[in-house]
């Protein structure tokens, strides 16, 4: 889908293949950090608009809101190539992180776009 | 649900809209305005001094199992040593640094012009939202919310049979509030969207900095359980030399 992509620079490797114990490079854990937040806020936006203009209403909305960020964490895990450990340090990182931070947003924009749709 | 009102077009095109678009210029003028505001200040020589031990402490910390068992210990010895070890401070030193803090009037203008910077946008966009877009409903929130949330979302509205989802402009405006940081840092770059709420969480800390994490530090490095980690780095190089070469 076009509206996967990352709204920045692609990620950086951040973990040591080689060694025994996994060290991190921090700043690139921090761009990649980065990157997964800008991704599920551009998300976050675009869903509410198009939630708003779908016209979903109620608990719909909040479903609809939770299958984007679903398919924001598909879209980033694709991206890093389902190997998540050598880019990031846990899987929580790449699936939980920045949930709950966009919908804000996107209610806003969902009302917004609602409003101007269907209360003409 | 009750019935469908119908809301005039006008509400749209100069509530709504502008309302919006207000808010985002003045998130960017406010963006602006504080980097023309910056001051330097001159910081103090003993603070950057103990910022940068502990920042080497962490170091330490951090990278602890790349060196051998016994260079790490010298190197914990000379920091939480107890006589003359770099972090150790004595107590009636402690209170001392937070106090200075405080009365240096500097810092405090500092913040006071941080804090305003952020209030005076906030309330003054908030007296003209009422001012003159109070009395009518704004706008419809997509979902249901219950009755005791009417008297929070439909301030002006003197109705009380209205849905609850009919909501007055002074509920945009917060709606706006919230929803525009996210916005705001996609297009600032990098977290210069409003982050007034994380600023306010910070404010306590700058005078309690130097004395308790020079504390915290030693705490930590002596806590750390030193685990060799490259025991065999020869044997390693020389398998992927090994393979390399072949």
């Amino acid at each position: 889908m076009a509206g996967h992509s990352d709204s920045s620079s692609s990620e950086k490797k951040s973990s040591e293949a080689m060694n025994d114990v996994p060290t991190f490079s921090t700043e690139n854990m921090q761009n990649n950090m980065k990157v997964i937040y800008y991704s599920r806020t551009f998300m976050s936006i675009i869903g509410g608009v198009i939630a708003g203009i779908l016209g979903f209403t109620g608990f719909m909305g909040f479903i609809f809101y939770f299958l984007v960020m679903a398919i924001t964490s598909i879209g980033l895990i694709a991206k890093a190539k389902f190997s998540v450990h050598l880019y990031f340090d846990s899987w929580n990182r790449i699936i939980l992180d920045g949930f709950m931070g966009g919908l804000m947003s996107f209610v806003l924009f969902w009302t917004f776009a609602y409003d101007i749709v269907h209360i003409f | 649900m009750a019935e469908d009102l119908v809301l005039d077009t006008a509400i749209r095109d100069w509530v709504l809209i502008p309302l919006s678009v207000v808010m985002v210029l003045i998130g960017i003028l406010r963006y602006f305005v504080s980097k023309l505001m910056l001051s330097f200040q001159v910081p103090d020589r003993k603070i950057v001094k103990e910022g940068q031990v502990i920042v080497r402490a962490r170091n330490l910390r951090g990278a602890a199992n790349f060196i051998p068992p016994k260079s790490f210990r010298s190197r914990r010895v000379y920091f939480s040593n107890e006589e003359n070890g770099l972090l150790f401070v004595p107590k009636g030193q402690a209170q001392n640094a937070q106090a200075q803090m405080f009365s240096d009037p500097n810092m405090a203008m500092d913040m006071m012009k941080k804090n305003l910077s952020m209030i005076i946008p906030q309330t003054l966009t908030f007296a003209w939202v009422n001012f003159f877009f109070s009395g009518f409903v704004a706008a419809k929130i997509p979902f249901p919310l219950t009755q005791r949330f009417r008297s929070m979302l439909q301030n002006g509205i003197d109705l009380s049979t209205v849905d609850v989802s009919y909501v007055s402009s002074r509920s945009w405006y917060f709606l706006n509030l919230f929803g525009l940081r996210g916005l705001f840092s996609l297009i600032l770059g990098e977290e210069n969207a409003m982050d007034d709420t994380q600023r306010m969480m910070q404010m306590g800390g700058f005078g309690f900095d130097p004395s308790k994490s020079l504390t915290a530090e030693k705490d930590g490095l002596d806590i750390v359980q030193h685990e060799w980690a490259l025991p065999k780095f020869e044997h390693r190089a020389e398998a992927v030399l090994k393979k390399l070469v072949s």
